[in-house]
């Protein structure tokens, strides 16, 4: 019901004010889940964006055998298939470990 | 009426070419005396006993003032009464008392200057302001709900009328306008008037006027895209911090609804709007519904600026309440990732005009809101409420206040303004298609199987798993195939939310219990936060990062000021972040510090692991 105008990095005080990206307070990256601990959030290409907003959701996709489909996956395989014509040969779980490898 | 055209007849007789131009000057003013005499025109008369300068200046004041007014005000039938007074307040430049007008005499030498600048001089606007009020009181604009909408004497929840003040005091014009709905009526019509920048600075007030008078004086033309501060630009250096967007790039907005969490102030879920904004390039349709990475959320939020929540303040009103645009992947990672909680982006069933007029009237509040956050009566369902009700028109004639999300919900589904049908049955086609989001953690224990029943883990389950100290999970990481190495992923990323979570109250004891901020010895911690929250609260009100003069919706040069302010705060803030994490960290006891980089040590190897298994394939790559 109150939203407070914070979150994640800062918000390692609870109720900082600024509305910082969700990432963790350890510093990994929220856009990737990344695997890199020490990815800060930086810029990133749009992209590189999309594939790596995909990844937790590439990840359940491929640990439950293709049935948790969210829709940030949805959205990098439409992506990666408006890009590139290897990516449209390529299955949906093909696809989805690319981008948990990425 | 008798006709003005009757001496007509007489000019076709042969005539020579003066004689024409004579006869019909001498027509016109008979029809024009003929005319007056039949219609009601508004007249303003100096007061007697002005020397004849004085009376000139007069005179050309109010034939200044006369000229800007639209022919239906002109129209009025009023004659009222002008004088210069030495005995009005400081600071004030006019008065009205029924149909006597006082201005101030220092706006005499003003209109003794004349003046064809530009902007229109101050005895003009002074005169005009006077004649608003007359026009006001005989036709009670300043009781129509629509224009108190708009101006900002909103309705509220659970009580009938309206509040009493008006919270939209940045960005304007005139301070003044916020006394009273009539003052706000007068000088916001001597903008109307005599200022072409009012229709792109306050658009949605310019048309209310326009149709009001069926008439709008000359206006520049406008940028179609409305600008906001876009939140997002803290988290990422590439993204623009100024969102210049235009609404026909909006294919549907959403109620964005966050499930209940834990904590008190949580247990009644969250409102917000979602804008399904199209990537660029790609045409308004139903596909713009994956464009995540464009979408943005409206989101009334509290601005906190102590470490410590009160609900005392929140009740009663203690804290500002402020519209945030963000990044839809950053709200759906707040909620999903670190609360746990789900999201529903329920489609709304709203016209490109509704769209259109909802976000011209969203940028009015990003911009000029200051209202008071309060868990009961103005929280963020009262205030998406209002969002919708004073942006679109139409749905201020139903019956949809709330002070619950979830109860706000029902009330637009009870409207009529729910699109329920767009929402696939399928529960897992929704979350596919991005109508719902959900956090990982109703999958733990299914991810875990997975990863157990490959490895042959010991623990029964996943409570178990995540309990085991980071370093003896680590030898399992490096074993598993793609699957189990995947779901051991997301549980590694579990266990890395849960020792920040711990993390975080280990540093607020901390805190509670540490030096006044600025003392050196305990790390810089302290002093740290004290400048996060100054730093950040810029941010929380994007007018504060102008400097330029102007009133509503920043244009051209103030856009410009307003994103180099913004992205050079961001920056600080990003920076200022970064320092905050190793300050926290460094604060941390050891046995905590070690088990969180035991984490990410984890995650990183689970990294690794998934490149090699899938390199040893023959993987795409992305």
């Amino acid at each position: 019901m109150i939203r407070i105008a914070s979150t994640g990095a800062l918000a390692l005080v609870l109720a900082v004010a600024v509305p910082v990206q969700a990432s963790s307070f350890a510093g990994s990256s929220a856009g990737a889940g990344s695997a890199s601990s020490g990815a800060s959030s930086g810029s990133t290409s749009g992209h590189d964006k999309v594939v790596l907003q995909a990844r937790e959701d590439a990840a359940g996709f491929v640990a439950s055998d293709g049935r948790i489909r969210g829709a940030r996956l949805e959205a990098a395989l439409r992506h990666l298939r408006e890009q590139s014509a290897a990516a449209r040969e390529a299955s949906d779980l093909e696809l989805a470990q690319a981008i948990l490898a990425h | 009426m008798t006709g003005g055209a009757a001496p007509l007849p007489r000019l076709r007789s042969r005539a020579s070419r003066m004689g024409w131009a004579r006869r019909g000057l001498c027509a016109c003013l008979l029809w024009l005396a003929l005319a007056a005499e039949a219609t009601a025109a508004l007249r303003v008369e100096a007061e007697p006993g002005l020397d004849a300068a004085d009376a000139a200046a007069t005179r050309a004041l109010v034939d200044a003032a006369l000229d800007r007014l639209p022919p239906r005000w002109r129209a009025m039938d009023a004659t009222l009464r002008l004088a210069w007074r030495d005995d009005l307040p400081e600071g004030v430049h006019g008065r009205i008392h029924g149909r006597r007008i006082g201005l101030s005499r220092a706006l005499l030498e003003d209109a003794h200057a004349g003046g064809d600048g530009p902007h229109a001089p101050p005895a003009v606007a002074a005169l005009v302001h006077e004649l608003a009020h007359a026009w006001d009181r005989s036709e009670g604009l300043s009781r129509d709900p629509r224009l108190l909408d708009l101006a900002g004497w909103q309705v509220r929840p659970l009580w009938p009328g309206r509040a009493r003040g008006n919270a939209f005091g940045a960005r304007s014009p005139d301070a003044y306008e916020l006394q009273s709905p009539a003052e706000f009526v007068a000088v916001n019509l001597e903008h109307f008037l005599l200022d072409p920048g009012y229709a792109c600075r306050r658009p949605a007030l310019h048309a209310w006027f326009a149709a009001h008078f069926d008439w709008a004086p000359r206006a520049q033309a406008c940028d179609p895209a409305l600008p906001f501060v876009d939140a997002g630009a803290l988290a990422d250096a590439g993204a623009a911090p100024l969102l210049e967007l235009e609404p026909a790039r909006v294919f549907a907005v959403d109620y964005l609804l966050a499930g209940d969490g834990d904590a008190m102030m949580s247990r009644w879920g969250h409102a917000m709007l979602r804008l399904v904004v199209c990537a660029p390039g790609r045409a308004p349709g139903p596909d713009c519904r994956l464009d995540l990475d464009h979408h943005r959320v409206l989101s009334f939020r509290a601005f906190v600026d102590d470490l410590q929540l009160s609900s005392w303040r929140g009740l009663t009103g203690g804290y500002p309440s402020r519209l945030f645009v963000l990044p839809l992947q950053q709200v759906v990672d707040e909620y999903t990732r670190v609360e746990l909680r789900p999201l529903d982006s329920i489609p709304l069933r709203l016209s490109a005009g509704d769209v259109a007029a909802l976000l011209e009237r969203a940028a009015r509040v990003h911009w000029s809101y200051d209202g008071h956050y309060r868990f009961v009566g103005n929280n963020c369902a009262v205030e998406t409420w209002k969002l919708l009700h004073d942006g679109v028109p139409r749905t201020a004639a139903l019956d949809l206040d709330s002070i619950t999300p979830k109860g706000l919900l029902r009330r637009l589904r009870a409207a009529g303004l729910v699109d329920d049908a767009q929402v696939p049955a399928d529960p897992a086609e929704a979350l596919r298609l991005g109508y719902r989001f959900e956090p990982w953690s109703a999958h733990y224990q299914a991810l875990y199987e997975t990863a157990r029943d490959h490895l042959a883990l010991e623990p029964a389950d996943v409570g178990d798993w995540l309990r085991l100290a980071p370093a003896r999970r680590a030898p399992w990481l490096e074993r598993g195939d793609m699957r189990a190495t995947a779901a051991l992923l997301l549980l590694e990323h579990a266990a890395l939310r849960r020792e920040e979570q711990q993390a975080r109250d280990v540093l607020k004891r901390r805190l509670a219990g540490a030096a006044p901020a600025g003392t050196a010895g305990d790390g810089a911690l302290p002093g740290l936060l004290a400048e996060a929250l100054r730093e950040g609260g810029v941010l929380a009100s994007p007018s504060g990062l102008l400097s330029l003069p102007g009133y509503g919706l920043p244009q051209a040069d103030e856009r410009a000021q307003a994103k180099a302010a913004a992205g050079a705060r961001a920056a600080r803030l990003r920076a200022l972040d970064a320092r905050l994490h190793e300050a926290a960290r460094a604060w941390l006891p050891p046995g905590r510090r070690a088990a969180l980089e035991q984490v990410e040590a984890n995650i990183a190897a689970l990294g690794r692991r998934l490149r090699a298994l899938h390199g040893a394939g023959d993987g795409l790559a992305p």
